[in-house]
């Protein structure tokens, strides 16, 4: 009910999933120049927007629009606290659990729309590009989408974290830009300078690893399928953390 | 209401530990209108509505009391203050519960907005009901509440009708001449009306009882016929500001 008139949220949400398809299109667009697969191409070596790679690939090139879902997110929770409609809400008649447990529901929703936009992106540039072998199921590849799930979610929680905390949309969304580079920084610092390798671990960095940069496959494909678990359990934990930390945050301070 | 998380004490709605459920069944207004700026008033309306576990149904009637039926469909960040304070108002008349809880309700208003507000709120006393209203406005409390209680560091100061707490009592300044003030303290605690006397730099303050005070020259007789000399006698009107002063002061 309040964001069915916001026009605002629907433009941005339609940026957001024209820009998963948009976006795939254009490096389709660059790849398909660079090798001879593509539409009509018969059966290419590399063929990454088919499947079974497209799921990698279209899984890796979504993730990094995580920014606009996080804008989005910062958004929509900054304005219950601008308009103090967080306050409102409460004195009509929603206890404080509520509230956040319809903000932390409105974060999976957006999280699973925008999977099931990655997820028919796949299968439309899959269908176009074709297979790599007349005998590759369309679905060998699809965990990655789970991955992006994961990334998403990890990603958008981070942000609605900061918009929590932080309760104005331009700073909140300022920090959580300096903190994707902060933290992309310290991992690069601790991992490559200093051999820290739990830096691996940071939120951003974990669910990152989960869906490398395609061809990760020719050098490292074992090292990468042995870490899956360990980011997958940490991730769950980072998630566990944001949601148990923002309830009780808000169950517990003055409105 | 939940806003504020209490340090400590109890406090109990309809006879209930405060809970969702009942504030949904008191109307609330805390200091400014919290609305979606980019929605219609009716639009926010919906959501109180729905939110309070109202029916749509009441919403036409909460805006024809506070005249806003012919700008519902406007965006609430084009309203003025005043349509701000009344579409606030109209909310808490959703599902027209019986308790009303107004906080600084005409803070930030302009003239005709406060006035607008005031008479609003009237209103809906003479229509039987129950409004709590906080202010530090005191020729406010005065001139909207029936009744005040005076609230201090969570301590209860003074409660009751409002013309007896609220009162603008008269002050009568004296000055002794022959140097007796304690015999004019002792004389004039007989007069009919007199609720205090207390000394104030160099002269005596008599303080009476709405309705009672005497005439000036009615009482330098009476002292002048008991052996006491005025050198000063001044009739003073007190201001709430001073009368509150009066009861807060440690």
């Amino acid at each position: 009910m309040k964001i069915k008139n916001y026009r605002t949220f629907w433009i941005l949400l339609s940026i957001v999933f024209l820009a998963i398809p948009g976006v795939n299109y254009g490096v389709y667009g660059i790849v398909s120049a660079a090798t001879s697969g593509g539409k009509g191409g018969g059966a290419p070596i590399i063929n990454p927007f088919g499947f079974p790679d497209g799921w990698h690939t279209i899984c890796y090139t979504s993730a990094m629009l995580f920014i606009m879902q996080a804008i989005l997110i910062i958004t929509l929770t900054t304005n219950e606290f601008s308009f103090k409609t967080h306050r409102q809400n409460i004195i009509d008649g929603w206890s404080r659990s509520a509230f956040i447990g319809v903000k932390l529901i409105g974060v999976l929703l957006l999280s699973v729309l925008s999977t099931l936009v990655v997820g028919l992106t796949v299968l439309g540039f899959g269908y176009f590009s074709g297979k790599t072998g007349a005998h590759v199921s369309i679905w060998l590849g699809s965990r990655f989408l789970f991955f992006y799930f994961v990334q998403v979610i990890s990603y958008s929680m981070i942000a609605f974290v900061i918009a929590v905390l932080i309760k104005r949309s331009g700073l909140a969304i300022g920090l959580f830009l300096i903190y994707m580079i902060v933290e992309q920084v310290a991992m690069g610092l601790l991992t490559h300078f200093m051999h820290f390798t739990p830096a691996e671990y940071l939120p951003e960095e974990t669910t990152d690893r989960l869906i490398p940069f395609p061809g990760i496959h020719l050098i490292s494909e074992a090292e990468w399928e042995h870490s899956i678990p360990g980011h997958l359990i940490v991730a769950a934990i980072y998630l566990i953390i944001y949601c148990v930390a923002t309830t009780r945050y808000f169950l517990r301070s003055d409105l | 209401m939940d806003v504020l998380r209490a340090t400590g004490g109890t406090y109990a709605w309809f006879g209930e530990p405060p809970s969702e459920k009942q504030r949904r069944k008191i109307g609330t207004l805390l200091e400014t209108p919290n609305f979606y700026h980019y929605l219609s008033g009716e639009r926010n309306l919906r959501i109180a509505a729905a939110i309070k576990g109202r029916g749509m149904g009441d919403i036409p009637r909460v805006l024809d009391m506070v005249k806003l039926t012919e700008r519902k469909d406007s965006k609430f960040s084009t309203y003025s203050l005043g349509m701000k304070q009344r579409l606030a108002i109209a909310s808490c008349m959703l599902g027209n519960p019986e308790v009303l809880v107004f906080d600084e309700p005409t803070n930030g208003l302009d003239p005709v907005g406060i006035a607008e507000t005031r008479e609003t709120i009237r209103q809906l006393a003479r229509e039987g009901k129950t409004i709590v209203l906080a202010s530090h406005l005191l020729d406010e409390v005065e001139k909207v509440c029936t009744h005040v209680a005076i609230l201090q560091r969570g301590q209860l100061l003074m409660a009751g009708d409002v013309r007896e707490v609220l009162s603008n009592d008269d002050i009568v300044e004296l000055g002794v001449a022959n140097g007796l003030p304690d015999r004019l303290s002792e004389l004039l605690a007989a007069w009919p009306g007199v609720r205090q006397i207390k000394p104030n730099e160099g002269l005596m303050q008599v303080f009476f009882k709405e309705g009672t005070t005497p005439d000036t020259g009615e009482l330098n007789r009476f002292c002048f016929e008991n052996g006491i000399v005025l050198n000063h006698l001044q009739l003073r009107k007190r201001s709430l500001e001073s009368k509150f002063m009066e009861i807060t002061k440690d």
